[in-house]
């Protein structure tokens, strides 16, 4: 059995279009803020993991220089994961397993403006069939989208409700980057981008930053008037090939959402890294959650999509719900790789 | 390979490699600290900031001191003396892998300016690579008003300013005692 | 105080090895012939892989030919094309299930336009006149029949 862990702090960045500042300046903010409301001194910290991505910054390991965020002289003790934040998360919730430490710093960041996402997604394909022929992740989405339509598993109305509902959502949301009142009609009268995708269907490209302060279950007690506990946590991937899998469906959602015990009590709330507007719809039904289920009241990543962050920002998100707004229990979901290749659920619950 | 040899390739060998060039370009805004930094080089003035805490100097300024973990400001901002010693050096021997554009040895020195603040990575000039050495007290030297330029300086650019400074000669000063830097060596 | 935007290039020209699978994949290709590999169900992958995608069995190597035609089982518009995609003008990704495979080879589709693409089409290879043992030897799948 796993000990119980939590997150007894969280702060995010704005998500730009085009930061101004460097990853580790707008980092250095929102990690200060994350620490501050754990309530913890930074050198009580008895573990650091990060993920970012070398390629979105276009320098190799510039990951080290985001260190220069968190304060690490005299040296600590930290890693990196060259994925989302949310499997940063991971990694700092199972090194809290071992019991010797007490709380751990997670955090995730990523600049997508300077680069082109169109050009540097595909080096993370299979080098011999599927990176020489620029697969970008716009084009392997549309893909998707269509084996749902085909399939009758989605319309293209139902796309356009999703991306109207999270631009409504985002409203309240101060992080947001995407946000208006448009009704599905007028989305659906614009031209495609990638068919059958049209811009509503897509994220934005975003710059932005996220951190997590997690806890073993005496300190959060200790640090904390509502800490948020991590009940269950699980991730699992699919076959890389695209043309290898059933598209319509995510049997790596499905069993890591098992495996994080989401069916095991009624969900109110649930943070979804849908990407793109179909996913939503295909990731609520491996997830079994039903029509009560509020999904992405930030709005999610149609509204932000701070590439490397987004997946922990949903974390901070889904706690924010049980912290803040009294909810009891809530689903994280990050995803990584094309066609939502790789997920990692989470069963968030307050006290 | 010599083009002997590759004629004697079997059109009908198997397949045993696959080259891919990879190539990315990005387009960033300078963040501000640093465009501050850029704009005063064209003035011919280092800057940097210094901690209010702990009082490192750092140039280019990075906006916080990440040994302290708090934020620089405009009001930490300071002009940087323009001569200093030599406090380490390499001499690189180039091997001629792509990219790769100088075919003569050079060496790169780190310096400790007077009054604080370091550099690394900058070009000696007027010394032969055998010669350089700790110690040595150097000066600026500016790229004239006419060809100076700060277009290649980027938020990566870890301090060095090519197209501003051309590099550091020697000042002719007697060498420094290592009293005077070997606590500053980096 | 101006925005300033800097530009900056990174390169890194790699040499990859590729095995027996890739090999025999890719010099199919220069040689114009698709090969897919029989996994120990008896299934038919094609791209192949070296390893079962299923079981994680390695597979023994056993390449067989696959096509040329096949159907279109989806496809995106790509209106506008990137410098990393095999065609400067707009065209089809699409998976594709070759004769004889049972899974989808994801390539472009040289359709003319999106009225020209469905699910469930049929599309042949066009091949480069110079091939040299890679995946976009074969340039384009066309719809069947057309030129």
């Amino acid at each position: 059995m796993a000990n119980d862990i939590a997150i007894v702090g969280y702060a995010q960045s704005p998500s730009l279009r085009q930061a101004e500042l460097t990853e580790p300046q707008f980092l250095f903010p929102v990690i200060s803020e994350a620490i501050e409301r754990a309530g913890v001194e930074r050198r009580e910290i008895g573990f650091t993991c990060a993920g970012s991505c070398d390629y979105l910054s276009g320098q190799t390991f510039a990951f080290v220089m985001n260190l220069e965020a968190v304060g690490a002289w005299p040296p600590i003790s930290e890693s990196h994961v060259e994925m989302d934040g949310a499997w940063a998360l991971y990694e700092a919730w199972v090194r809290l397993q071992h019991g010797d430490i007490d709380t751990a710093l997670v955090f995730g960041s990523g600049k997508s403006s300077p680069g082109l996402p169109a050009e540097i997604y595909p080096l993370q394909m299979d080098p011999y069939t599927l990176t020489p022929l620029g697969a970008d992740p716009v084009s392997l989405a549309a893909l998707q989208a269509r084996a749902m339509l085909d399939a009758g598993k989605i319309t293209e109305r139902e796309m356009a409700e999703t991306a109207t509902r999270s631009r409504k959502n985002a409203i309240g949301n101060p992080y947001a980057q995407v946000t208006g009142d448009d009704d599905p009609e007028t989305l659906l009268k614009e031209p495609y981008v990638t068919a059958p995708l049209r811009r509503h269907d897509l994220p934005p490209i975003s710059d932005g930053a996220c951190a997590v302060v997690l806890a073993t279950a005496d300190k959060a007690k200790a640090l904390s008037k509502r800490p948020v506990w991590i009940r269950g946590i699980d991730h699992r991937i699919d076959i890389h090939q695209p043309g290898m899998r059933d598209l319509t469906e995510s049997p790596s959602t499905r069993i890591a959402g098992k495996n994080a015990g989401v069916g095991k009590g009624k969900v109110d709330v649930a943070e979804l890294s849908a990407t793109f507007s179909y996913q939503e719809k295909l990731l609520s039904q491996e997830l079994g959650l039903g029509d009560g289920v509020e999904i992405n009241p930030s709005g999610g990543p149609l509204a932000a999509n701070p590439v490397m962050a987004v997946g922990l920002a949903r974390f901070a998100e889904a706690a924010r719900q049980i912290a803040e707004r009294g909810k009891k229990r809530a689903v994280a979901h990050a995803t990584s790789g094309q066609c939502l290749q790789q997920n990692l659920v989470a069963v968030l619950e307050g006290d | 390979m010599t083009d002997a040899k590759q004629d004697e390739v079997d059109p009908n060998a198997p397949v045993a490699g696959m080259d891919f060039f990879m190539q990315l370009e990005y387009h960033e805004l300078l963040c501000p600290v640093v465009r501050e930094f850029a704009d005063a080089l064209m003035d011919k003035r280092l800057i940097g900031h210094r901690c209010p805490q702990c009082g490192l100097v750092y140039s280019p300024p990075r906006g916080y001191c990440p040994i302290c973990v708090v934020p620089t400001t405009k009001a930490d901002e300071i002009e940087l003396a323009t001569r200093g010693i030599v406090t380490n050096y390499t001499v690189v021997t180039p091997v001629q892998y792509y990219g790769q554009e100088e075919t003569e040895p050079f060496a790169k020195v780190s310096l400790q300016l007077d009054g604080g603040g370091n550099l690394s990575l900058q070009d000696l000039l007027e010394v032969p690579v055998e010669q350089v050495h700790p110690g040595m007290r150097v000066e600026v030297v500016w790229a004239p008003d006419s060809e100076r330029k700060v277009d290649d300086i980027t938020n990566r650019s870890w301090g060095t300013a090519e197209g501003a400074i051309q590099g550091w000669k020697p000042t002719g000063e007697p060498d420094a005692s290592p009293d005077d830097y070997s606590d500053k060596v980096f | 105080m101006q925005e300033r935007l800097t530009t900056h290039t990174i390169e890194f020209p790699y040499t990859r090895t590729l095995g027996p699978v890739y090999s025999a994949f890719l010099t199919g290709m220069r040689d114009g012939q698709v090969l897919g590999i029989k996994s120990r169900d008896g299934r038919v992958l094609c791209p192949p892989t070296e390893w079962d995608p299923t079981t994680g069995d390695a597979l023994d190597g056993d390449l067989v030919p696959v096509g040329p035609g096949g159907v279109v089982t989806t496809w995106a518009w790509v209106t506008e094309p990137s410098r990393k995609h095999p065609l400067d003008h707009p065209f089809a990704f699409a998976l594709i299930k070759l004769d004889g495979a049972d899974t989808g080879l994801l390539h472009v589709v040289d359709a003319g336009g999106i009225d020209s693409m469905q699910t469930g089409m049929r599309v042949v290879p066009r091949w480069k006149q110079e091939r040299i043992g890679h995946i976009t030897d074969l340039e384009a799948f066309v719809p069947e029949g057309s030129k």
